[in-house]
């Protein structure tokens, strides 16, 4: 019922801020805007593998990936921002599946690990690739200047819609098997779920969608960097899931902007946004070990349960 | 055979610092069954308040007393840290794997922003304790190096007899054998609890206190250490403190060797490659029970 | 051996060891299609080792599990699920987070991709086992007699042609008792499952069983019909005599 309204609400999100990104394409506000979606998808992105019960610290680096190879193949190629997504999402995808089949195996603390130092090997590896641009990364993705009115809308509406594509697979017997792994593996596996396969698609498919945002986040800035696709990227990913909430889709949306939100504010705070960002992290984990919407859910069902009360 | 020699010391002195340091990481997740990543920020921040006092505590004194009493002082800060880490925080989070690992995440951030902003973010060095050079087999050793790691081998022993000749530590095993029946204890687990991550903790401070001297100290060393430390405890499987110590050694090996002949980050990535094809065949580490 | 002839399962000298203990030692015997066979022990018999070792959770020391005249020994779980054949667990049989609709959800999507066609296998298992009034509650919150019903759903999903149920009756009062043996029953009836149980409730193992197997410090002791069985002197020694 609350969820519901939730849905309702990211709906007419999206649809003002498409038509705000249209209407004021030059706007400040419209930097904020594909932040804020950028942080959505990350967010999305990270609680769709933890369906399975996995922490994918690995997220930045599926960001990382994207972002690389869309800058690779538009500034080395010229291939059209379109084509560059697809590409990105497929190259996310393909390195999921390698990723995952090596380290899917492994659960709960052994994962979180090794997809921490996969983020750190994508670091380093692009530091080390000199084809990559090292250090200095790659600079002049754009999109051609007869498209750029509409570029921002387009990147909120993709974003948005690959985050409704993984709210509606969550909710499909495929979502169900996700959850049924995490809840209890042994029942899974004896209902003739490939435990193993299942884990690995929901992490290309968490990848794919990742890459793509990361792809989009080179055509925001025009320029990717390893510093850009750092395991921060998973840190702040997880911060939106706390702050928001993990049991609905919403929650990790709401989390991005308000974080988003706050850290425009911030940017006048300089170095301590840092500081500010860790202490919202360790204060949310205290004090809404649900989240947000955890916490608006239970509100609901006590109003509920005391109106039921006063009126019986 | 003298370069072989100085390969072999390298590996002990670095292999000593990453024992330390994963068996303090291993220790912790054994006893509260979480992970904590601002182990490698109480390296870092001891290793830094080290440094800073040097030279400016007892200006007059020989170097090693400077030393040894930094080196007490941050021990003290860092338990006193550890201690309100433990009672405001990470105790609500025991046995809880993703809450715990995201709120010390959270720590992570402010603990470095913090660093930053009060120590600067520019290296620091603290001067050699001991200068000169030992000759053995036709290999220079720097002696500060062998002393290092003599010092972080009896630090080891010290904790492998607290781990298994003290009651404490029986209690310590006993609970990461069986946490499930550990937390049902209550009030006494929390408390051996925050024994077992004290001492984990202290291992970190330690490990950050004997480098300090070695190298340059910088706010982000600990980051980079505790990427190889999970690789070291992915290889010797988590909790396992015979695990650890082996894998610290290899890594160490295959680092100081593999840089001499080919490149650090090729060697990083390679060991990242190994430990994944690891996972492939033995999920649980090398050394490892499954634990979920 | 012609398809109708050939036994549907057999399980040929296997034994499980656990480091220094051997839980099953060298046991053999076969399921014909179509029969209820009760597999009955003291605790720590090695029944549910048993269990294990055939629906591929544990792999065999010794011997070979044969479903179906093939080999299934070295098969992943998930494969053998596929393949018809299926289990319950004694203990956490279900996905207590999760509604009791969407457990059986689960239980059928591996089998019947079509949503139509898997909405209706779903109603199917619904009904038979009487489920139909708390599909929308969590499994967790649900009575525990319907509880274990629902174990049985889940492993019924997929239409097994031979079922292993785990204690199945635990905790049952007299009526709970006899609504299980009576689903038990149709199962066999309408949809040719043959079935394996262990159960420690006596009477109801012996009106539901053809044929039983007695097993002991992991050692088949013997096997017959339920009269058999109850008038053997080693196994009323070994187990009836001695419980109860
Ligand atoms: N995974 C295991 N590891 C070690 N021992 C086990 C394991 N599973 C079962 N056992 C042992 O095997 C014996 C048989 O157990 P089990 O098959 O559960 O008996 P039953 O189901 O007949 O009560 C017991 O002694 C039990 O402790
Ligand atoms: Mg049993």
């Amino acid at each position: 019922m609350l969820f519901d309204k939730l849905n309702l609400l990211f709906l007419a999100t999206v649809a003002a801020s498409v038509a705000y990104c249209l209407a004021v394409p030059g706007a400040f506000f419209v930097q904020v805007i594909l932040w804020a979606t950028l942080a959505a998808t990350l967010g999305a992105g990270i609680r769709f593998v933890m369906l399975v019960g996995e922490l994918n610290i690995g997220t930045s680096a599926f960001y990382g990936i994207g972002g690389y190879t869309a800058a690779y193949l538009t500034t080395a190629y010229g291939l059209p921002f379109g084509v560059a997504l697809v590409a990105a999402g497929i190259a996310g995808g393909l390195v999921a599946a390698v990723f995952g089949y090596a380290t899917m195996r492994t659960s709960g603390a052994y994962f979180m690990l090794i997809s921490f130092a996969f983020a750190e090997i994508f670091r380093m590896l692009v530091v080390e690739s000199d084809f990559l641009g090292g250090n200095n990364g790659i600079i002049g993705l754009f999109v051609s200047v007869e498209y750029e009115p509409y570029f921002a809308a387009t990147v909120v509406a993709i974003l948005a819609t690959l985050i409704s594509a993984l709210a509606v697979i969550e909710n499909s017997s495929l979502g169900k098997s996700f959850i049924a792994i995490r809840e209890r593996e042994e029942i899974a596996r004896s209902v003739g779920i490939n435990v193993l396969a299942i884990r690995v698609l929901c992490l290309v498919i968490s990848s794919v969608v990742i890459a793509v945002a990361g792809a989009c986040s080179g055509f925001i800035t025009h320029l990717v960097t390893p510093n850009d696709y750092t395991f921060m990227i998973a840190v702040f990913a997880l911060a939106y899931v706390k702050l928001g909430g993990e049991e609905h889709p919403t929650g990790p949306i709401l989390g991005a902007i308000l974080l988003t939100l706050a850290a425009q504010y911030l940017i006048s705070f300089g170095a301590y946004q840092q500081v500010f960002f860790g202490t919202v992290i360790a204060v949310a984990m205290i004090l809404l070990p649900q989240g947000i919407t955890g916490r608006l859910r239970d509100l609901v069902r006590l109003t509920a349960k005391r109106t039921a009360r006063d009126a019986g | 055979m003298s370069t072989f020699i100085q390969l072999l010391i390298n590996t002990l002195q670095i292999g000593a610092i990453y024992v330390l340091f994963s068996l303090g990481l291993t220790l912790v997740f054994g006893v509260m069954r979480l992970i904590n990543f601002a182990h490698g920020e109480f390296f870092a921040l001891t290793a830094i308040l080290i440094a800073m006092q040097m030279g400016w505590l007892l200006p007059d004194a020989p170097f090693w007393l400077q030393y040894v009493v930094s080196f007490a002082t941050a021990l003290g800060v860092l338990m006193a840290l550890s201690v309100v880490i433990y009672q405001f925080g990470l105790s609500r989070f025991l046995g809880d794997l993703s809450s715990g690992f995201i709120f010390s995440l959270g720590l992570v951030l402010m603990m470095r922003g913090l660093i930053g902003q009060i120590f600067g973010n520019y290296p620091m060095t603290a001067p050699p304790l001991v200068e000169g050079a030992i000759y053995v087999l036709g290999g220079a050793i720097s002696t500060q190096k062998l002393l290092v790691a003599v010092l972080a081998l009896i630090a080891t022993g010290g904790l492998l007899y607290l781990v298994f000749r003290t009651k404490l530590g029986m209690a310590l095993r006993a609970i990461a054998e069986d946490q499930e029946a550990a937390m049902l204890q209550g009030i006494r687990y929390k408390r051996l609890a925050l024994y077992g991550f004290l001492i984990g903790s202290s291992l970190a401070a330690i490990a950050g206190g004997l480098i300090a001297p070695l190298q340059v100290v910088l706010p982000t060393m600990g980051g980079e250490l505790i990427m190889k430390a999970f690789m070291i405890v992915i290889i010797g499987g988590l909790g396992s403190i015979p695990g650890a110590i082996v894998a610290s050694f290899l890594i160490a090996a295959l680092e100081s060797f593999g840089s001499y002949f080919i490149d650090l980050p090729v060697v990083t990535i390679g060991v990242f490659v190994m430990v994944a094809v690891l996972l492939v065949i033995r999920p649980q580490g090398l050394l490892g029970h499954v634990v979920r | 051996m012609p398809a109708e002839t050939q036994p549907l399962f057999a399980a040929e000298g296997i034994t499980k060891r656990f480091g220094g203990l051997v839980a099953v030692s060298d046991v053999s015997f076969e399921i014909s299609r179509g029969e209820i066979l009760g597999l009955i022990g003291p605790n720590g018999a090695g029944k549910s080792t048993i269990f294990n070792l055939i629906s591929g959770f544990y792999r065999v020391t010794r011997g070979r599990t044969v479903f179906q005249g093939q080999d299934v020994s070295s098969l992943p779980i998930w494969k053998l699920a596929r393949i018809g054949l299926a289990r319950t667990f004694q203990h956490d049989s279900l996905l207590k987070g999760m509604t009791v609709r969407d457990n059986i959800l689960v239980a059928t999507t591996q089998f019947i991709r079509n949503p139509a066609e898997r909405e209706k296998r779903m109603s199917e298992t619904i009904d038979i086992m009487g489920l139909g009034e708390v599909l929308d509650e969590k499994a967790s919150n649900l009575p525990h007699g319907h509880q274990r019903i629902l174990s049985i759903a889940i492993a019924f999903s997929g239409r097994p042609a031979l079922l292993c149920l785990d204690e199945p009756l635990t905790g049952f009062n007299q009526t709970e008792v006899l609504g299980g043996l009576d689903i038990i029953r149709r199962l066999r009836e309408e949809f040719a499952t043959t079935v394996l149980i262990v159960e420690h409730n006596m009477r109801a193992v012996m009106s539901l069983c053809d044929r039983i197997l007695v097993l002991h410090h992991g050692k088949l002791l013997g096997s017959g019909s339920p009269e058999e069985v109850q008038n053997d002197p080693a196994i009323i020694e070994a187990y009836l005599g001695k419980s109860e």
